[in-house]
């Protein structure tokens, strides 16, 4: 047990509107970014634009989130930030991230046939990255868990490394194209997806509709302002999580089913077109035939 | 690692450095999981040395003179010491005595709970109400000179207030107190305390049981 028995503010642990940059957090965007570029030069690859700004636009959702304030709101002072930092670096950061990778890097960074891509193969098969998400979502979210490991510096960047960790290798399968890599296709995508969108409901509902804060480290913290209630802000973190990242997982699924069902309209049309110019040239052999035949048999003007 | 692979030595490279310099840190060093329950079934830690409330003089925020060895015997009391500009313990504290009172269906009738400032120069009667207003109305502010407060703290064997450097808020001063809270029955006698630390989940316990065996 570890109380206090004496009030002596200590002044980095009240919050400040103050602000404090995190070098860390802008090294390690800076790096992500620029080990990109430097990636494509090394390997004389043009950089393509469209998953450059996919690529960018993840490390920027990471940045926001860890970045002072939200970074330092959400791992000690406020459980609604807490969670909606959770919800960015799963449902938007990681998916940016993962379609953002040009299929050249994958095949050069996991050659097949390599341990390497043994190892990947087996993290992104779909119902171990099932598995691995839903286990990381439950179990960063017990009280015990957050209380033990977010009161020290190492254990909040542990969490933020094991949501980001298993959010990558939950949306690889559903967001990489490569076959050959384990990509899974609807309608098991669509199942996949779903399956996690409708279990986070169950960390959710806790923080929702649990009448007493669950974990210490928001309740006891600074408050913010005075007449702060930590239960409103855990309620707050419920509702975040289920709508907020309800919201944007199912944006996610509906797009992707969407480009899913243009690209099976555009295989149709294919299809359709294919076989209507082969019945077009069959029915043109034919009518040529026919022709040559009315031509050979036809009296003529002589007969 | 072939040297096709910068980004992904710089993702482990970033890793590492969230890791030592990312700079977001717990608010709190505590241990937050609460105080646990004794073997009697409490939370607050009992007293081993019997005190009684002090006898002192004190004014409520209406300026009447509040003796605590009379008004705040007859029920069982939260004693706390705290100052109103106070950024962490404090709030925190009276949130979670508020907040669970109400979950505990335990009123202010059956149990007294006195908040009395270690900051004259700043609390005025105006300030304490207006702070108290934030938990609770029915929670009684006090407030007296220095030396009265150091008497009060004297007689329960706590350190008086002491002025621990500036706010980086901007609001004047920090300063120390004791954090505990102290529970008396309704004879005046120290039964238990509450350092900080404490949870709602505890106070819910407890609360209770103090209307039920102080009373």
């Amino acid at each position: 047990m570890t109380v206090a028995w004496w009030c002596s503010s200590t002044p980095g642990q009240i919050w400040t509107w103050r602000y404090t940059p995190f070098l860390g957090v802008w090294t390690v965007a800076a790096t992500l970014i620029g080990g990109y570029v430097v990636t494509h030069r090394r390997a004389g690859r043009p950089l393509d634009r469209a998953l450059f700004r996919r690529w960018c636009l993840g490390v920027l959702a990471l940045f926001v989130v860890s970045e002072w304030p939200l970074g330092q709101l959400g791992v000690g002072y406020l459980a609604s930030v807490g969670v909606a930092r959770y919800v960015v670096y799963t449902f938007v950061a990681a998916p940016l991230l993962v379609s953002g990778i040009p299929t050249w890097m994958v095949d050069r960074w996991f050659p097949f046939g390599t341990r390497r891509e043994q190892v990947l193969t087996s993290l992104t098969r779909w119902p171990t990255g099932l598995i691995v998400f839903n286990v990381v979502l439950f179990g960063t979210h017990l009280p015990v868990v957050v209380d033990t490991l977010k009161v020290t510096q190492l254990g909040s960047f542990g969490v933020d490394v094991m949501h980001l960790g298993a959010a990558l290798i939950w949306w690889w399968p559903a967001i990489r194209r490569e076959k050959a890599r384990g990509a899974i296709q609807e309608p098991i995508r669509a199942f996949y997806l779903f399956a996690s969108s409708v279990l986070m409901f169950v960390p959710a509902a806790f923080l929702t509709f649990s009448p007493l804060p669950l974990y210490g480290l928001y309740e006891l913290a600074p408050p913010l302002w005075l007449g702060f209630d930590p239960t409103a802000d855990q309620q707050a973190a419920g509702i975040v999580m289920n709508v907020v990242g309800g919201f944007v997982l199912w944006g996610i699924i509906a797009g992707l089913f969407l480009s899913w069902s243009r690209e099976q309209e555009a295989a149709d049309d294919l299809t359709r077109r294919q076989r209507d110019q082969r019945t077009l040239a069959r029915m043109q052999v034919m009518a040529d035939a026919e022709m040559a035949a009315n031509e050979g048999s036809a009296p003529t003007r002589d007969g | 690692m072939n040297g096709s692979s910068p980004l992904l030595s710089a993702a482990v490279l970033a890793l590492a450095l969230l890791a030592s310099a990312c700079g977001a840190a717990s608010s709190t060093s505590l241990a937050a999981e609460g105080l646990p329950r004794q073997d009697d079934g409490w939370h607050g830690l009992p007293l081993e040395v019997g005190r009684s409330l002090p006898d002192v003089t004190l004014r409520t925020t209406d300026g009447e003179p509040f003796t605590l060895t009379e008004e705040l015997t007859g029920d069982p009391t939260l004693l706390f010491f705290g100052y109103t500009s106070c950024p962490d313990i404090c709030p925190v504290h009276l949130a979670a005595i508020a907040s669970a009172m109400e979950t505990a269906g335990v009123t202010y009738e059956e149990i007294d709970v006195a908040f009395v400032s270690v900051d004259p120069e700043r609390d005025d009667p105006a300030r304490i109400e207006d702070y108290l207003a934030n938990f609770s109305s029915s929670m009684i502010g006090l407030h007296a000179e220095l030396p009265v407060i150091a008497d009060a703290l004297s007689q329960l064997d706590l350190p008086g207030p002491v002025v621990e450097g500036e706010d980086p808020r901007g609001e004047g001063d920090l300063i120390g107190h004791p954090a505990q809270v102290i529970g008396f029955d309704a004879d005046g006698e120290a039964r238990r305390v509450w350092p900080f630390g404490a949870r709602r989940s505890d106070w819910v316990d407890d609360l209770p049981r103090m209307v039920e065996e102080w009373s």
